[in-house]
């Protein structure tokens, strides 16, 4: 298709493309790492303590769940709801940060904890498209492909992500870094094409922006795959 | 100054610290006068705070534009037999929409003030931040600024000594558009699928763990603490008689300047598109706007000479919606695009009734097949008897959303779905 470039166009320097008259900030400004800090894994104080990513790099497939800093943050989850099964997708969330993915192993063993039937806990899991039913790659890299993302040439970008990983949406790449699967509108419309690896969003992606990403996600990937 | 482009048309007032790193902290947000209105509003009783909400006019800015005011006088006035609840709906999720997701990454405090304002004004002890799982940045935002306001003792127990005490918890999604809707939204919160209830009996009867709730969007209550400390006449100073103060325009599509913009009710779509936005990209032809998210009906763009305001766009035949506009210009493929909208619907229809459920699919599958060139004559016409079938037939309006684009679009552009059926390629349309 034919490109949409404007002279607004700054090109996509690894993380968003038009930021206007904002250009001044930098990318941690933006996303406001900072201010966030350093989250400890038993949480902060209660009310925050289900504001942490659960799509991670660094996973734990074989860790324990719900043990030593991750046991103290679930039970401040489980302060917050008048009853067990209120903290269910919080519980979830939880589980799938350690263990990267959610196995059948992993449903029962939330339903067991909250005193909820397995069979409950996986209608519920299945039900939502963030629970991953599979493993994934370090990174898992979703792209945007709904209307407005769409109207400005998110398949191009999508195809991009399965050449350059050399992967068909779903799998995992040889080098177990990626993951790359098409998403439904990430909320960003404003910043097509939008793509969201992990907790973080890349915004203005063009198809000849993908090498770099990719690039990118390759040095920060964590060191020691587990 | 909003983002991530200024204009001088915009009347700032929720986007004021947008770009301003610092205005996420407490102390950053002080500076902008953050919670000057939660310390008036605590020394108000609760329906006082209701009758100056009521008197400014505000309109819920989740897509409905119902009176909030009016929303929260039908919260029972006796809280000592159940608890209420506050929801605030942060899961943005309708294409188009973005303007949440500005106002929680760059003002997580005024999200926070403004609900606890909410909270104490419905006399609810516990505000819910229902947000969406795949807004982890916003979310670790808004988890740090409420850890904030809990060690300022402005949110908790005793709030600044006035003996009110208020919970604050954010709760993530986890990937699912119907829990944009209300009572999906509180299916979920408590741990279930994120299915729609019939209503009656309504969230204020009997909503969250089945006690008396009231469901605000992000930008609603965003808005609140400005109103309580500048006043319901100022409020209404801006925008129309009956839409009145600013609104986020979240401009998407083939606009030189895509992004948020806050501007006042009523304002021109002409404007907005040719001025604000700096007109249609590489110098093309405006071909049709869809003004309120993707659920909206279409309009050509000969139609687009209309006010953005909620009595004016629906008498254009669309709907002011969370007033995301999406703009498509002269090479815009409307059947590509109403597609990949149907396959949205389609992918996330909850299954639960029988027209959503199936008719999504098929609404996607034949829509698929006329893009391909499979098409007949006699498609179109299905498409529209399916769309009616699925119109006023279910629980929630997911199902009607996805009938509203296919209907307008087959009445507007009827020529681009007949020259798929005669499998050729319309003028001026992107081949694919």
């Amino acid at each position: 298709m034919a490109e949409q470039k404007t002279e607004l166009k700054g090109g996509n320097d690894g993380w968003a493309g038009e930021r206007g008259d904002f250009a001044h900030l930098s990318e941690a400004d933006v996303r406001g790492t900072s201010y966030v800090g350093v989250r400890p894994l038993e949480g902060r104080a209660a009310g925050g303590a289900c504001s942490y990513p659960y799509q991670l790099a660094e996973k734990h497939p074989e860790a324990p769940l719900f043990e030593g800093p991750y046991r103290e943050r679930l039970e401040k989850i489980k302060s917050r709801y008048p009853d067990a099964q209120g903290a269910l997708l919080p519980t979830l969330n939880l589980a799938q940060e350690i263990h990267g993915w959610l196995s059948p192993a992993d449903m029962d063993r939330v339903a067991e904890e909250l005193g909820l039937s397995p069979v409950y806990v996986r209608g519920v899991a299945t039900f939502y498209t963030m629970y991953n039913k599979a493993p994934v790659g370090t990174w898992l890299v979703q792209v945007c492909t709904n209307v407005c993302c769409n109207i400005c040439g998110a398949d191009e970008v999508m195809q991009a992500f399965l050449e350059h990983t050399g992967t068909e949406p779903g799998e995992i790449s040889d080098d177990g870094l990626f993951t790359c699967i098409p998403a439904e509108c990430l909320g960003a419309c404003g910043f097509p094409t939008v793509v969201q690896v992990n907790e973080r969003y890349f915004e203005n992606v063009t198809p000849e922006d993908v090498p770099a990403i990719l690039e990118r996600l390759r040095r920060e990937a964590p060191k020691q795959e587990r | 100054m909003a983002y991530p482009y200024r204009h001088e048309r915009e009347t700032r007032v929720l986007t004021e610290a947008f770009g301003d790193p610092a205005a996420r902290s407490i102390e950053g947000w002080k500076k902008y006068g953050g919670y000057e209105a939660l310390r008036k509003a605590l020394g108000m009783a609760p329906n006082d705070v209701i009758e100056v909400v009521k008197a400014s006019g505000l309109r819920g800015r989740g897509g409905a534009g119902f009176p909030t005011g009016v929303k929260w006088s039908f919260m029972p006035k006796d809280d000592s037999r159940q608890p209420h609840y506050l929801l605030i709906n942060a899961d943005e999720s309708e294409p188009g929409a973005f303007k949440d997701r500005e106002l929680l990454r760059w003002t997580p405090h005024q999200v926070i003030e403004g609900a606890l304002i909410g909270a104490h004004a419905i006399r609810a002890k516990h505000v819910y931040i229902y947000m969406r799982g795949e807004f982890f940045e916003p979310a670790q935002i808004v988890g740090r600024a409420i850890e904030e306001a809990y060690e300022a003792g402005f949110a908790g127990a005793d709030i600044m000594g006035s003996g009110i005490s208020i919970d604050v918890t954010l709760h993530l999604g986890a990937g699912a558009y119907i829990c944009g809707e209300e009572t999906g939204l509180m299916n979920s919160l408590e741990g279930r699928r994120g299915q729609p209830r019939v209503k009656p009996p309504f969230p204020a009867v009997m909503g969250a763990f089945s006690r008396p709730t009231t469901i605000n969007n992000v930008e609603t209550v965003a808005t609140v603490p400005h109103i309580l400390r500048r006043g319901a006449e100022w409020y209404r100073s801006m925008g129309t008689e009956k839409s009145p103060g600013t609104k986020l325009f979240n401009v998407s599509g083939h606009v030189v300047r895509r992004g948020n913009f806050e501007l006042p009710l009523g304002f021109p779509l002409k404007d907005l598109i040719y001025d604000v936005c700096g007109g249609i990209r590489d110098g093309r032809e405006l071909k049709a706007v869809i003004p309120g998210g993707s659920s909206v009906p279409i309009l050509a763009a000969s139609e687009c000479d209309i006010n953005l305001d909620y009595e004016s766009v629906a008498a254009a035949g669309s709907m002011l919606g969370t007033a995301s506009v999406i703009v498509m210009d002269d090479r815009t493929d409307i059947v590509k695009a109403v597609r990949r909208m149907v396959e949205f619907y389609s992918h996330e229809s909850c299954g639960q009734c029988t027209p959503c459920r199936e008719g999504t699919e098929w609404t996607a599958k034949i829509m698929r097949r006329i893009e391909a060139g499979e098409g007949t004559m006699e498609d179109l016409d299905t498409l529209l008897e399916i769309g009616r079938n699925m119109t006023g037939t279910t629980i929630c309006v997911l199902s009607d959303s996805c009938a509203a684009p296919v209907a307008s679009s087959i009445a507007k552009f009827r020529d681009e779905y007949m020259a798929r059926i005669r499998r050729e390629v319309p003028a001026g349309a992107l081949t694919v």
